[in-house]
């Protein structure tokens, strides 16, 4: 785990992984009415999470279905070419040849969602030919009114009939390297992780777990990371600036977990 | 503080060996204000011309060992470090800098350092993300290094820095002009690319 002694056997940290929303290559957020806010730069943006301490940084293209592929091309590589953390991309991912476009242009990750549930082999071909460190699946669940939880796809519009357990189960057997799992029922709602939820998957489990959905502070993060996360991801409260990212690192590091230390 | 009479900035040949981007490798190399050039074959004129030579490797050990045969580059390595010219490993590249490793048994590494590799011994697998590096050299010592890997070399008497994932294993290793750094230098923020201009120095 991630509890900071001497006689652990890991020194591996947890991770805070803001997510940038991407668009036509700008940096946006959705609004009520279906419009996008441009929020900025994505170079300028994902150098800013850098400097704030960022170990990792996720970039999701909410319109690529739509748009085709170049403008987000085009951003992959101008990112990689000033950042040097590494990040993952996702959305509208389709084909291996469409994982190859964005490892080209400088990715040093993959995530997908929908395509994995409509064609789970593309898990199998990209571990095999990119190996497992390269492919995150993200896993989006929701609450049903009976309480029960449902997978979901389509960006969280389309419920799956496949029990969201074995479905993880089945994705690290097809060779995913990390789990990306939201919980859809805590996303923007500021009530915390679902930690029952993480908890599920824990420090046993064969890959490491992006916790996603519901922080509004500090203490999210360090329950989630009791609960069993390896790193944690959030978009919101960096985006608001309502918290820097090293903000968040220095309360866990004060609450004795692993983490690396960017205020050196 | 430098009062060296060769003061020419380093020249430094990254070897492609279709395994893995190298964008980010090649833009720290760069950004660190030495020339670069990317090689996908070994020519007689690069021992004359380079200075560094840096081997990045992503995949499995037996697929970057295998492109190093095929493309010749085993026996040009062997010259290269007998004239005692710097040469640097990165993640699988510095594994094949060893005898072999338990992933493929059967292939063999390069071989100028001894040992093999062997699985880490953590249930979560591959390793990924940060970790504190346990060195005594100053450029090192509890830095912060990003690491993507599944296997490593547990003991070595050339090791510079370590780290705990199961169990302990090389995080770098050096002797003499032959580095190796087990984690991703290029994907290291600030630390990785002094690290970079460090080394190619």
């Amino acid at each position: 785990m991630y509890v900071n002694n001497k006689d652990s056997n890991s020194d591996l940290c947890a991770r805070i992984i803001p997510c940038l929303d991407v668009a036509y290559g700008r940096v946006v957020k959705g609004t009520n009415f279906k419009e996008l806010l441009d929020m900025g730069d994505p170079v300028e943006l994902a150098k800013m999470y850098e400097q704030q301490g960022a170990d990792e940084l996720v970039f999701l293209d909410i319109k690529a279905s739509v748009d085709g592929q170049q403008s987000a091309l085009d951003m992959v590589y101008k990112v990689a070419t000033h950042l040097s953390i590494p990040f993952a991309v996702g959305g509208g991912i389709k084909t291996l040849d469409d994982v190859h476009k964005f490892f080209h242009a400088g990715a040093d990750k993959v995530t997908l969602n929908t395509m994995a549930v409509e064609k789970p082999d593309l898990i199998n071909q990209i571990s095999t030919q990119y190996g497992s460190q390269s492919i995150v699946v993200a896993v989006d669940v929701n609450q049903e009114e009976d309480d029960s939880l449902a997978l979901y796809t389509h960006g969280g519009s389309k419920r799956v009939d496949i029990d969201y357990h074995q479905w993880i189960s089945e994705v690290v057997d097809r060779g995913a390297g990390e789990i990306l799992l939201t919980a859809m029922h805590k996303d923007g709602t500021g009530s915390g992780f679902d930690t029952d939820l993480l908890a599920q998957f824990g420090a046993d489990f064969p890959v490491q777990v992006i916790a996603s959905g519901g922080a509004k502070g500090p203490q999210d993060f360090l329950a989630a990371i009791h609960a069993g996360a390896d790193a944690v991801l959030a978009a919101g409260l960096f985006h608001r600036g309502e918290y820097k990212v090293g903000q968040i690192k220095e309360y866990l590091i004060n609450n004795n977990i692993k983490i690396r230390n960017t205020e050196c | 503080m430098s009062l060296s009479v060769n003061s020419r900035e380093s020249k430094v040949a990254v070897i492609d060996l279709n395994s893995g981007n190298l964008l980010s490798l090649e833009t720290a190399i760069k950004t660190a204000g030495y020339s670069l050039a990317t090689v996908q074959k070994p020519h007689v004129g690069l021992l004359t011309e380079y200075d560094v030579l840096v081997m990045p490797g992503q995949g499995r050990f037996a697929y970057v060992m295998q492109q190093i045969d095929a493309t010749g580059w085993r026996e040009f390595l062997q010259e290269w470090v007998r004239n005692g010219k710097r040469l640097v490993g990165i993640c699988v590249g510095m594994q094949v800098l060893f005898e072999g490793s338990d992933e493929d048994p059967d292939t063999n590494g390069l071989g100028f350092f001894k040992g093999r590799c062997q699985k880490l011994s953590h249930p979560k697998a591959p390793m990924v993300g940060w970790a504190k590096l346990d060195s005594y050299k100053l450029t090192m010592k509890d830095q912060y290094a990003y690491f993507v890997n599944s296997y490593a070399i547990s003991e070595c008497a050339f090791g510079t820095a370590k780290v705990n994932y199961g169990s302990s294993f090389s995080a770098a290793v050096q002797r003499g002009n032959l580095y190796g750094f087990q984690f991703h230098p290029e994907k290291s923020g600030q630390f990785g690319r002094e690290l970079i201009k460090h080394v190619c120095q």
